[in-house]
């Protein structure tokens, strides 16, 4: 068999342009940012107070969350029937009951509709002159991981801030992987930790270029990421990074739903950590790319 | 394919034994990485530009030079290690030379004319800055230049210059492999970080391929020589 003609094909016809510039073509929708949040009942503005959520009763056999950060917001004290809501865990539940007052003190015990698994029943004490919440949650199903929680609230004014910077010490954070429910091989997630990284960018503030997020690990991305949603209050309903953010003073969970207060800098942003993000989840550890 | 298998099994039974064992068990893991190399070319099927490698290449799908060279790239390349390995059988070599000569010519004409070109164009493209732009580069440079003196060298009848040229084109062929080896066993012992260990790949992958086929190559010189001493005398 001959093969004449490959001996002239050397072909060395190659690179036409070499401009390597950095333009993301992602199309987004513009979206103003709003320092409203926006809870599941409409309402005027609430008082709003969070902190730990601490388990006091529970079941040690089961998967539970020791922990959660919560809001409780308090929308109205009338004619004896207290109204608000509380958000944790990516759960937002409306709440009223019976109240008396006495004093600086406000004492109540309120109930949530009855109609969630998670439901149950909040007595606590608002102390007007310390401007705190401190009370017990009891779960109607007492046969949950958690029948009963304790938590001291401080009252605080949820506002949206772009500049808000994740704290340098989250580096010590782990994250937490539910290996019941992960498809993946326990080992694959060895290198998902948390380092220095996860707080070198603020992706609501500064848009990020592909050279800031190629060399970062998967576990960094994954932070830097929600810390978007979280600057938005968004209440996270993953352990993996309710874990990471419960434990970041400024976070304040108000929300269930953010997408529509996202800035162009930060839908640009999460669009490229997510590419790779995902990535990263394929290939990092893989034979393929 | 199949054929092309069976052919090679015949073929080994004409080795001695050992060395039947050790080729066998070659072929086998050979095999099984080419699989891996088919799989990862079924990501991209049907073309999409916004999956798999494609997802954090966004910067450079625009450019309509890119697309058709990482295409070209992706469903051409893993012709070459199809078609290259039966090539060092010396049992096929002799007993089926125009099997020899169209593999190679398939070879050759997928080096030159499609996976060289296009690799040279995505690696001037490659992620992770100059390190491994240069690093992938050279590797498509090197592999055009020495598939292309191995075909100049058997034209001219030099079939020992051939040979080597073709061990040396052969082992860039198999970076594609060797270079994913490597990544695993990289992010397995140590984790670096994702563009570091695709910085250390751009090179390792390759490199050490050739070095090792420069020993295959010189590890027979002394032997030839004294068999040429031998006639000579």
């Amino acid at each position: 068999m001959k093969a004449n003609c490959l001996l002239l094909a050397l072909p060395l016809f190659l690179f036409a342009c070499g401009q390597s510039q950095n333009n993301q073509n992602v199309a987004v929708p513009v979206s103003q940012p709003s320092d409203e949040p926006a809870p599941a009942p409409a309402a005027p503005p609430a008082e709003m107070f969070v902190g730990l959520f601490e388990a006091v009763e529970y079941n040690e056999n089961k998967d539970i969350a020791y922990t959660n950060k919560i809001t409780m917001a308090i929308q109205s004290l009338e004619n004896g029937l207290l109204k608000g809501y509380s958000v944790v865990a990516g759960n937002i539940r409306p709440f009223e009951g019976n109240f008396t007052e006495k004093g600086p003190i406000v004492q109540a015990t309120v109930r949530e509709p009855g109609d969630d698994k998670y439901d149950g029943v909040f007595t606590f004490k608002l102390n007007r002159d310390s401007q705190t919440v401190e009370g017990t949650w009891k779960s109607n199903d007492r046969k949950l991981g958690v029948t009963k929680r304790a938590y001291k609230l401080a009252k605080r004014v949820f506002h949206y801030d772009p500049n808000i910077e994740m704290p340098k010490d989250i580096e010590y954070q782990t994250l937490y992987t539910d290996y019941k429910t992960q498809e993946r091989h326990p080992s694959d997630d060895e290198a998902e930790f948390i380092t220095e990284n996860a707080a070198k960018y603020n992706a609501s503030k500064t848009l990020l270029l592909k050279e800031d997020a190629e060399n970062m690990y998967k576990g960094d991305l994954e932070v830097i990421r929600n810390s978007i949603y979280a600057r938005h209050g968004y209440s996270f309903k993953n352990r993996r990074m309710r874990y990471v953010f419960d434990y970041v003073d400024w976070y304040m969970p108000v929300s269930t739903d953010v997408s529509k207060e996202l800035t162009e800098i930060e839908l640009k942003n999460i669009d490229l950590i997510k590419r790779y993000e995902q990535h990263a989840a394929r290939y990092y550890d893989s034979f393929g790319r | 394919m199949i054929g092309v298998i069976r052919l090679y099994s015949i073929a080994l039974l004409r080795d001695n034994d050992n060395m039947k064992l050790f080729y066998g068990a070659l072929l086998i893991v050979y095999g099984f990485f080419c699989w891996l190399m088919l799989g990862i070319t079924r990501q991209y099927l049907p073309i999409s530009l916004d999956v798999a490698f494609l997802r954090i290449k966004q910067d450079y799908i625009g450019f309509w030079h890119y697309r058709v060279a990482f295409f070209i790239h992706v469903f051409t390349a893993i012709g070459t290690l199809a078609a290259g390995f039966t090539q060092f059988s010396r049992p096929i070599l002799r007993r089926y030379p125009r099997l020899h000569r169209f593999a190679g010519w398939v070879y050759v004409s997928d080096v030159l004319l499609l996976a060289g070109p296009s690799g040279l164009v995505i690696g001037f493209y490659a992620n992770g800055g100059w390190t491994s732009q240069v690093g992938f580069c050279l590797l498509a440079l090197l592999w055009i230049l020495f598939t292309a003196l191995a075909v100049q060298r058997i034209r001219s009848g030099d079939v020992q210059a051939h040979r080597n040229w073709m061990i040396r084109s052969f082992a860039l062929t198999l970076s594609a492999i060797t270079l994913r080896a490597w990544k695993y066993i990289l992010v397995a012992m140590f984790a670096p970080r994702p563009m570091d260990v695709y910085r250390i790949i751009a090179w390792l992958g390759w490199v050490l391929n050739l070095a090792i086929a420069e020993w295959l190559i010189y590890r027979r010189v002394p032997a030839a020589l004294t068999a040429q001493d031998g006639t000579n005398t």
